[in-house]
Formats: C-alpha cells, structure tokens, sequence
C-alpha cells in the first residue's frame, strides 16, 4: 500500500467492516481499528549487521452491550482477519456477564484536529540509504577512537491508522518518522563507559552529521572515574536525555486519568494546588507539528489536543480518554493511545485503548547548562544520560531509586572528574518541589518528550 | 502450511538466498484483568502469519507477512533477501553456520496438560481470577486496589529451512496474578503481590498450594504486612534473595551478558573469558528450554526459532565460565555448539538469543540455614523488575523483605533497590538453598531489542549472597 492512499483504504475496509459488525448483532456497539504501518530499519553492531523490512498490520475490535465490553485483536488487515476478529470479540462479550458498569459507550464523532508535519523525504529513503547513514555513523565513532564499540541504527517508520464505530466516528490519521542513533563505548582497561545520541523526527530526513563523534567524545571523558565514596544528599543536574526520563517516569504514570480514577496516583488529590517550583511548567502537545505523537485524532478517534498540565508550579490537569474522563467527569484531552513509551506496548493493534501522553514539553527556562553548573554552591552531580531503572519507580508512591552511568562531578560551580556509577534515590514529588533551576537548553528526545536542563535538590546519593 | 513454507525457502534459494529458513505461527493470546470490582481488559488476541529470514554472505535479512496469500509471503522473501543482500555490504563481522541434519519433530514434544485453556471459556477463567481476588480481599488490610488477572498464550508453530527440517509444535503458558496495593496509617501508599505462572494446564490451579485463593490470600497477607513494614537500612549487608528475586538476577544481569551476540561483538565483558573462574563454587547457572517442569515449573520450549532443539546449557559451572547463549551464526564464530536460545516474541521479529529458563541450580541449605549463615541483613523479596547496563552493573528493586539479626528475622521492609555488578557479585555467591522454583511468564516477559514481551522462565533457589548494595529510599 502506498503511503498516499493508506487512510482512503483503510476508511473504506473500516466502512465495510461496521456494516457486517451490525449484522452480527444490532443491539451491540462496535469499535473497529485497523493499522498499517511499514518499518524498515538497519543496524550494525560492531560489524554484524541486522536488517529488517515489514509491514505490521493488524485489526483490534471492541464489542460492547449492557456495559460489558470485550476486546479482540488480529494480525492482518484483510476483510476475512476483520469479519474473524469482530466474531472472536463477539464470542467473548457472550461468554461473559461481567459488567464493567463505568462504561458509557464509545467515542462520540467529533472533527478532528490536524496532522503533524510530514516530509516525502523521508519516504524517499532507501535500504541502502539507512545502510549508508549506519555505516557513516561508525566511522565517525571510529575517527575519534578506533578501540571504541559502536553501534548505530537507522530506522524509517510510515504508515497510518483509521477508526471507526456504531455511533458513526470514522477517522483516519497518518504519519512518518525516522530515526537514527548512535551508540559509543570506551574501553580502558576493565573501564567501560558508554554513550548514545540520538535523532529523531517526523519533518527532517536523517541527517547523521555528527552523532557518532559526540557520542564518542563524552563517553571517552567519561573514563577515569572516580568513586563518590560517600553517602550523602546532593544537589543534581539532570541534563535533557535524563531529564526528559524523570518527566515521563512520574508524569507519564501519575497524571494520567486511570491512575487518579483508580486512586493510584498522589496527585489525584492536589489539582489546583502547587506541586512544584514556580519555574516549572509542563504540557501535553498533541498538537505539536513537529511532535512524533502528534495525529489528527487519537486512537479512538477523538482529537487531539493541547493540555497544560502544570502551569508555573501548579497542577492544573490531568490526561483523559473518553472513558476516565466521562468517569471523573471531564471532557477527554485526546489522549487515547495503543502503543509506544516505555509504558505502551509494540504493536497498536494488539492494545485496547488506554491513556497515554502525546508530547510532554518542559517549557525551558533562562540559563545555559554552564549557568547551572555555575548556581550549585558545593558539591553537585550532573547526570548525562537516563539513569537506569527510571521506568521501574512505582507510581503509587512517587519513590525512585536508579543507577546513574553517565554522572560528573559538580564542585564549587565548574563541571569535574567523572563519577562511577552511584545510585540515586528520591520521590519524584518532592524533586519537583525542590527544583532549583530549568535551562534554556530543550530537546527533542526519543521519549516524545522535549526538555531542557532541570536542577533538583534533596535526592540521596551512594557511591 | 508447511508445503507454503517450503515453496517460501525454495523462492528465497531461488532469489540467490545461501540459505533460507521460513516459520508459520498461528498464535492466541488471551488477557483478563480485573482492578478492584471493574473488568479492565477482557482481551483476545491471534497472532497469525509467517516470518522469512534469507541469509547471503553471512548476513541475515528479515521479512514477515500477516497473510498467508502466495504473492504477500513471496513479497515478504523477496524484502528479507534485498535487506541481506544490502546488510552484507556494510557487515565487517559475517555470521555464517555449518549445514545440520534436517530436524523431525514428533507429536511428544508438545508438553501435554490435562485442561488446556483452549477447551475452557472465559467464564471459567474469569472465576479463577475472581477467587484469587476474594481471597486476597479477605487477607488483607487497608486495602486500596487489589488487580486480578489472568494470561494465556498458546499455538501452533511451524518452522522449515533450507536443510530440509520439519518441525511442528505447540507453545503454552498460563499466567494468574495478584497484586494488593495498600494505604499504610500514614497516608502511604505499599504493594505485594504473587503469581503463579508458567506451562501448565488449568488442572495447577486445584493443586495444593497453587489454588487461586492460595494466590489471593498469600498476597494480602504480604500487603497487610507491608502497612507495618519500615523502610530498609542503606549500605551493603549479606542478603538472601527469595527464589523469584534471585530467578532475575541469573536473568537480568547475567543472563543477557551470556548472549551470544553480544559476546560475539565484544560487547559483553563475558566475552574471551570461557574457562575463567567468576564466581564461587556456589555459583552454577544453566539456561535451557527442557526443564522438569512437573517438579520445578517454568516454560517449555523444545525448539528455538531457528529449528534448533533443546538442551539444558551449563552457561556457569560452580564459578567457571563454560557456555554462552547461541543462534546458529554466533555459535559457529565462537566455535561452540547452537543452545537452542534464537528466539523472536512473534512473526513479525528476527529471531535472535535470547534466553529460555535461566537459573541459579540449588544447593544443600534450607530456609533456615541460609538465614543463620546470613547473620545480619536483609531478606529479599521478589522483584517487579530490573534492568542492567552491558558492563554488568544492575538495580533491582526488592518488592519487600525483611530485616534480619543473628539469623533471625526482625521486621518486614518496604521496596528497596539493590545495585552492585554482575561480576563483582558472583564472587560474592555463599550459597544456596535446595528449592528449586520456576516460573514462565505471560505478564511481564523479557525485553530486547525492542522484542517485549517474551515469555521467559525465571526462578531459582535462594541465594546468599554477602556485599550487596541496599539504595533505601530518600
């Protein structure tokens, strides 16, 4: 399928998939989504090369009556695989009595919003391009240091998605990106010291200028490390990559509809109060033209839209779908979604729909990386890449503890030695409210999130 | 099926391919998830379409396809041939294998259960999770969510290749966990939970001590005591790890190093050190897809995605380094055997090591003997995850445990991180308890390379180990 008529066809096997859907049963409500999406990415790793070109295309139905609600899902996107999936959740709505007495119906027709940048550019990329732009990645790895690991990846992702239900909703949304990394390790001794830079994006084609020497350059300066040899609290500077990684670990799980429906999340209780410095402010961007999660609708068919979250240090919303937000009584925020983040799964159409963020920004402050560096009075650490076990903090309780690989000593305002790696431990709550300090350096990160420097005190450190 | 896999390899040799091998799964996914009164997920999932992988000059390219119509499955050879052909330009490191027997399987080597889920409805299972939640209900204290679920994966896989192999089996595993999220009296929000999970049929859950009420109850018995329990001591103490914990310490931090493509590349600081000693005598650690799933538990997997059968692979032998975990093309440029360990989550990956059932193997102490020999520290807990980097430095987090004095337990402690390396603490292995328990799981399951999740079998004895780093909370 080409990527100029993937929504025509898809709206049209949506259209033909609703009226057997009907002659199933007429009394039940129907949900059909269909994906198609074309995936063709090369990386080489130290000289092996794994290449892969395909295309994931799957059908997911919802069935619902007398508020029982089943899901079924199918790889493929042929007129059987949709009758075959509609029946299979059919068979399961009857298997069951169980109600799920919150639920008021699918979504409701509304016009959609508007769709991200897109590039034909990016379209127009080869097999043997990403394979060029891979290779040229390693070797600029291998100018700065011959003795490094590399490894790069390219990817070119395309493809599109439609939706449609009984209550007369069709939409269809489509969408390119490519992306491009770059991933350097120094070796001396039995000191290994790893660092990776990205690219990603949805209106630019790959452009892999300089990814490989700035990966190998900081992890080289990450050699020598020196060990913290203490047990302390400290102030830290999480730089972009790692602070784009704390927004989305805590954001990402307690701002989100379900965890407040459900009690889960203790931010449900503070809306309209403080919960961090004045200086941070944090939005949901649907919308973004140049955001990867941007699409006209979400994923089931409502629009999507613009929610600022916290606004000068006060929480001001949540993220909803249709179904959380009829139950806490707010209007959706257009953030139904299938797949992707760390929290999401593989494959859209294997995933009921469920509340996820679009595109978080931290909209940036004044200060440059070095006037941050410069305002911490004694000793500090500067952490460069996401620490590790980010993603595994519980959201009931806000409480992390990670291991950060990439960390540098902060004394007396200059940048110093490298650290070994030292734990970290906290809640996500209070560093909020103990941010001292957000940069005017934002990035696009591949979380689908941009962040600039944050500077947070009070976290306990070991090392 | 298989003569449409066959005219698959047969098109790819005929594209120029050196070598083809093409897998057909028809695969059924079933989730049920229940959080407090309120079904979340009633779920149903297939799984079906075919993958292709054509190598040429020691370089593999990957295709798949959802359909199974001639034109799309030739399409998808053809794709898997262009990518190898260009891959094999840019590869410096080719992978090439020896030419096998072909491989025959027979009916047997599909683990055969009494009540397989496929001749159950949902109502039968939603009863199970429904049991499971009641108990936990009945045990526990202050109780905030209580989430309920049950998983099922299961089906039909068939793989062929160019050497001729034939091979047809049927993958199952079962999953049923609870997990209770309590408020503590000071506003805090603590969790336990358990599960029972790996290949079995549905007839487990009427055995003694694996009833769904005996899942629920254990769980909100263990959240109770967690609105008591008090957060743990930083610093580095002798710790026990419980079987769970300890399953994804041998998984996690060093089971992913012992992956052939990472070895092979270098990458893994397993890599030129077979035949070294890295850990105490206690320290054995195996990896294979034919464990005594009857005694221990854990998944069953016969073949691995490249058509390889099984074996039980001794990756650690009391400390020293024998094996690592192998496709066919690592296994050759390392000069060892294929372990059986190429796998993919579904059609539409390249299949590549990964592990099957990854344990520390028992030793001679009970429960109580490995706490006296602990002495002073803690007592950990099963885990909802770790993650490593590829120098072997890890953090787990303990969902909760206790402390522990002069062998004795003291009081219950909260979720706490430990960290360390992989390799500093295999030196620090002291022993072993002589249970051994597995699990193979459908919730959770293993992530690589953007392949998550695959179910994977986890488990242990408990393990002492001296030294460890304990984060605490701030």
């Amino acid at each position: 399928m080409e990527y100029e008529i993937i929504k025509d066809n898809l709206l049209a096997e949506i259209d033909t998939g609703l009226k057997f859907a009907k002659s199933l049963d007429k009394m039940a409500e129907f949900e059909i989504y269909l994906s198609y999406r074309s995936n063709s990415d090369v990386v080489i790793k130290q000289g092996v090369v794994e290449a892969t070109d395909g295309t994931t295309a799957g059908t997911a139905v919802r069935v619902a009556k007398d508020q029982r609600v089943s899901f079924a899902s199918s790889s493929g996107i042929t007129p059987d695989r949709i009758k075959r999936t509609l029946q299979e959740a059919v068979a399961s709505l009857n298997a069951t009595s169980e109600k799920d007495t919150r639920f008021q119906g699918f979504c409701e027709p509304k016009p959609p919003g508007r769709e991200g940048k897109f590039t034909p550019a990016i379209l127009d990329l080869s097999t043997d391009d990403l394979v060029k732009y891979s290779l040229q990645i390693i070797g600029d790895i291998s100018k700065v240091n011959g003795r490094m690991m590399a490894v790069s990846a390219c990817e070119v992702s395309w493809g599109g998605f439609a939706i449609g239900n009984t209550r007369g909703l069709e939409r269809a949304s489509s969408s390119t990106f490519n992306y491009a990394s770059a991933y350097a390790m120094a070796i001396d001794g039995n000191e290994r010291r790893a660092s990776e830079e990205e690219f990603i994006s949805r209106e630019k084609a790959i452009d892999v200028s300089g990814m490989g020497e700035k990966a190998a350059k900081r992890a080289l300066s990450l050699l020598g490390a020196k060990k913290l040899n203490q047990t302390t609290t400290l102030p830290t500077l999480w730089s972009p990559d790692a602070a784009a990684s704390y927004v989305l670990a805590s954001f990402g799980q307690s701002a989100i509809g379900n965890a407040i429906v459900e009690g889960l999340s203790p931010l449900a209780p503070k809306l309209g109060n403080p919960i961090a410095e004045k200086q941070f402010t944090l939005i949901d961007n649907g919308q973004d033209p140049q955001g990867i999660g941007t699409e006209s609708v979400d994923a089931e068919g409502y629009p999507q839209g613009r929610t600022t979250l916290v606004h000068q240090g006060v929480l001001k919303n949540f993220l909803f779908d249709s179904y959380y937000g009829a139950i806490a009584g707010n209007p959706s925020t257009g953030n139904s979604g299938r797949a992707g983040g760390p929290f999401g799964g593989t494959i859209p159409y294997e995933e009921a729909p469920k509340i996820t963020i679009k595109n978080l920004e931290v909209v940036p402050g004044s200060k440059t990386e070095e006037e941050l560096i410069a305002s911490v009075d004694g000793q500090g650490l500067l952490i460069t890449d996401p620490p590790i076990g980010i993603f595994h903090s519980d959201v009931s309780t806000g409480d992390f503890s990670v291991v950060a690989n990439a960390v540098f000593m902060i004394e007396n305002g200059e940048k110093k030695t490298p650290l070994e790696p030292l734990s970290i431990a906290g809640s996500f709550y209070k560093g909020l409210e103990q941010l001292r300090g957000v940069g005017n350096d934002v990035e696009m990160t591949s979380f689908f999130v941009k962040a600039p420097s944050l500077l947070i005190d009070g976290f306990s450190v070991t090392g | 099926m298989l003569d449409k896999l066959q005219a698959a390899v047969s098109f790819g040799e005929k594209q120029g391919a050196d070598f083809v091998e093409a897998r057909y799964e028809d695969m059924t996914l079933r989730t049920l998830r229940r959080v407090n009164e309120t079904w979340k997920d009633i779920i149903q999932k297939s799984r079906t379409g075919i993958g292709v992988t054509c190598y040429f000059d020691g370089t593999a390219g990957y295709s798949f396809t959802a359909s199974e119509e001639r034109k799309d499955i030739e399409d998808a050879v053809k794709r898997a041939y262009r990518m190898a052909k260009a891959a094999s330009t840019a590869a410096l490191l080719k992978l090439d294998f020896d030419e096998r027997p072909p491989v025959k399987s027979k009916p047997t080597d599909t683990y055969s259960v009494k009540i397989h889920p496929k001749t159950k409805d949902i109502d039968y299972k939603m009863d199970l999770v429904n049991r499971a939640v009641g108990a936990a209900r009945d045990a526990g204290k202050e109780i905030q969510t209580i989430i309920g679920a049950y998983g099922e994966l299961y089906g039909q896989k068939i793989f062929t290749n160019s050497e001729g192999s034939n091979i047809d089996w049927s993958f199952l595993v079962v999953d049923l966990p609870c997990r209770v999220t309590s408020k503590t009296n000071t506003g805090e929000l603590v969790f336990a939970s358990h599960r029972m999970a790996g290949s079995f049929g549905l007839e487990k859950f009427k055995q003694k001590d694996s009833t769904p009420e005996d899942i629920g109850k254990a769980t909100g018995d263990s959240a109770a005591e967690q609105t008591t329990a008090k957060a743990c001591p930083i610093g580095k103490f002798t710790a026990l790890t419980d079987n769970d914990l300890t399953g994804v310490l041998a998984h996690e931090s060093f089971g992913h190093l012992s992956e052939g493509d990472f070895v092979v590349i270098g990458v893994s600081p397993l890599a030129g050190k077979i035949g070294e000693k890295l850990g105490t005598e206690q320290a054995t650690i195996v990896d294979g897809g034919i464990p005594d799933i009857t005694k221990n538990g854990g998944l069953w997997l016969p073949y691995d995605d490249q058509g390889i059968p099984a074996s039980m692979t001794t990756v650690l032998d009391k400390g020293i380094l024998r094996h690592y975990l192998q496709n066919r093309g690592t296994a050759k440029k390392l000069e060892q055997e294929p372990t059986s360990n190429c796998r993919a989550v579904h059609f539409g990956f390249l299949p590549i090591p990964r592990m099957t059932n990854t344990y520390f193997t028992p030793g001679d102490l009970t429960e109580e003997e490995a706490l006296e020999q602990l002495g002073t520290g803690v007592y950990a807990i099963q885990t909802a995850g770790g993650q490593v980097e590829g120098d072997g430095s890890f953090l787990f987090k303990a969902d909760r445990g206790y402390w522990v004095e002069n062998g004795e337990i003291q009081y219950p402690i909260r979720e706490v991180a430990l960290s360390g390396n992989i390799l500093q603490l295999l030196t620090q292995v002291e022993g072993a308890t002589k249970d051994l328990s597995l699990k193979g799981t459908y919730f959770g399951g293993c992530g690589k390379a953007g392949q998550y999740p695959l179910p994977a079998g986890l488990g242990g004895p408990k393990l002492l180990i001296k030294g460890v780093t304990f984060g605490g909370k701030a």
